[in-house]
């Protein structure tokens, strides 16, 4: 199953708490796509440490896809 | 599996958080210091306090918020990390502490060894900020304007403390400078070179970002600085030649105007109606920066004007307080309470409840305080033509620090408290 945030027109860090939430709930073969207007840098180190697979996106018109999940599955 | 190192280099957050937390005590002191002194201050710019009242902000309040975000700032917007942070910080901090408060000594009661001493701690300490600082971002790949505006700020800073301590030799009867020529420079690399062209990076990056606005015209982004630079340069000439003065300085003011309109403009295309402090901050201190650009190119066309005393008090009371402490304030408002959660998160496990960025710093206490920042700064344009209003403005200045000096304290408060019950549950995680 797949979650999707869309962060494009939330205030920072409000993308990275629903996100934060969200993982919290992503179990074994679940993704979450982030969409945001930045590199959301923070949520990186936050994800590695907590053992999290990620990957990005750059999009023509700036913004970026992130997609994520959970260590067990492997890399999207 | 992506490697991005820029966040996981940023300091220890004590880093940061120790400038931050200095900059509103200047702020008080300067307030309380123009309450005390009064109606004298506003007659004229060479009145040693009118001067210490002035290095308070600038070297005080803006210089330590500035330093501290540049350790902030450095691995977000221009992945790179000045090399042991936690030392230069605990070497940088005190130091400038303590020129600061020798310098504004010296300059209201006029005693040659405070200005000495105080011009050796800045060139110390700067040197050692523009020398770690300056580093990393010659040696980051990063390209952008940002990094572009962030690697001219750094060596405007250092312009202006050489120039600030050749004045202060001279002030202190040491050699005979042309002393009126190299402070108008002093302030051009100072305003200008180091605080807009750091303001104007620090915005490309934060403005889209927190505001929710389009990004900065690219074409703006990459030539202002290095503009503001050309101006600067020509400005600096007239140590050595004539140079026309009035078209270099409206050259420069038009520059600084641009920069805020340009920011009003994207703001009013903001895709979200948010209303937060730091949106009214950073407003309230583009139409200060619009004001004071529009008010000194009229001027430029009445030189005899430019010089009294009455225009110099009110052009520097929308450049300083106005502009740079109001950004400073909407600045800390979301820098604090945003790199506090961000550390909770960093040390909590998954599922760990961390408090919220509103419940790290509220936004009433925010607004209350904005509230009175700006009536402080309405007093400060009084005392222009009503110089006795200089004891309520200092007053007003002196509340308006304090609160945000609280403010800022109480959502590291949080902070500590909210590690520590991290700490207690989880002792492992600790780092």
């Amino acid at each position: 199953m797949r979650r999707v945030i869309d962060g494009r027109n939330l205030l920072p860090p409000e993308p990275l708490e629903l996100t934060l939430a969200a993982l919290d709930q992503l179990t074994e073969g679940d993704d979450l796509l982030l969409l945001l207007n930045c590199r959301p840098a923070p949520l990186f180190g936050i994800l590695r440490r907590h053992g999290y697979f990620w990957h990005e996106r750059a999009q023509d018109d700036g913004s970026f896809e992130i997609t994520i999940r959970k260590s067990t599955v492997g890399e999207p | 599996m992506h490697a991005d190192l820029s966040f996981e280099q940023a300091p220890p957050i004590s880093v940061p958080l120790r400038f931050f937390l200095s900059a509103p005590l200047f702020g008080v002191v300067a307030g309380a210091l123009l309450c005390w002194w009064g109606a004298d201050v506003p007659t004229s710019r060479w009145l040693g306090e009118t001067l210490a009242l002035t290095h308070l902000l600038v070297a005080g309040f803006m210089l330590q918020a500035m330093t501290g975000a540049l350790f902030q700032f450095l691995p977000v917007a221009a992945g790179c990390n000045i090399a042991r942070p936690l030392r230069v910080a605990r070497v940088v901090h005190p130091m400038l502490l303590a020129a600061v408060l020798l310098l504004a000594f010296g300059l209201a009661s006029n005693v040659a060894i405070a200005l000495r001493s105080a011009a050796a701690l800045f060139l110390f300490a700067v040197a050692i900020v523009v020398v770690a600082a300056g580093r990393a971002l010659l040696r980051t790949p990063a390209q952008g304007a940002t990094a572009l505006a962030l690697r001219l700020a750094v060596g405007g800073l250092a312009v202006t403390v050489l120039l600030g301590a050749a004045l202060a030799d001279g002030l202190a009867g040491q050699r005979s400078w042309p002393l009126a020529d190299l402070t108008s420079i002093h302030v051009a690399w100072g305003l200008g070179g180091w605080a807009l062209t750091l303001l104007a990076g620090v915005s490309y990056f934060v403005v889209p970002m927190f505001q929710l606005t389009p990004p900065y015209p690219p074409r703006l982004s990459r030539w202002l600085p290095l503009l503001l630079l050309a101006v600067l340069l020509a400005w600096s000439l007239q140590l050595v030649a004539p140079i026309p003065q009035q078209l270099v300085l409206v050259c420069g003011l038009a520059l600084a105007g641009a920069f805020a309109a340009i920011t009003l403009w994207l703001q009013q295309r903001r895709r979200r109606r948010i209303g937060d402090p730091v949106f009214w901050f950073f407003r309230f201190a583009m139409c200060c920066l619009l004001a004071a650009a529009l008010l000194g190119i009229a001027l430029a066309a009445l030189p005899a004007a430019v010089d009294g005393p009455r225009v110099s008090w009110l052009l520097g009371v929308l450049l300083i307080p106005g502009v740079f402490v109001s950004v400073i304030n909407g600045m800390l408002y979301k820098i604090v309470p945003f790199i506090s959660w961000l550390e909770l998160q960093r040390l909590a496990s998954p599922g760990t409840p961390v408090p919220n960025v509103h419940e790290m710093l509220p936004g009433s206490a925010m607004r209350g305080q904005m509230g009175v920042h700006f009536l402080a700064v309405a007093s400060l344009l009084t005392a222009s033509i009503w110089p006795a209003a200089a004891t309520l403005a200092g007053a007003a200045f002196a509340i308006s620090s304090a609160w945000l000096g609280v403010n800022v304290s109480r959502a590291a408060l949080r902070f500590v408290r909210a590690r520590d019950r991290i700490g207690a549950s989880e002792p492992s995680r600790q780092s």
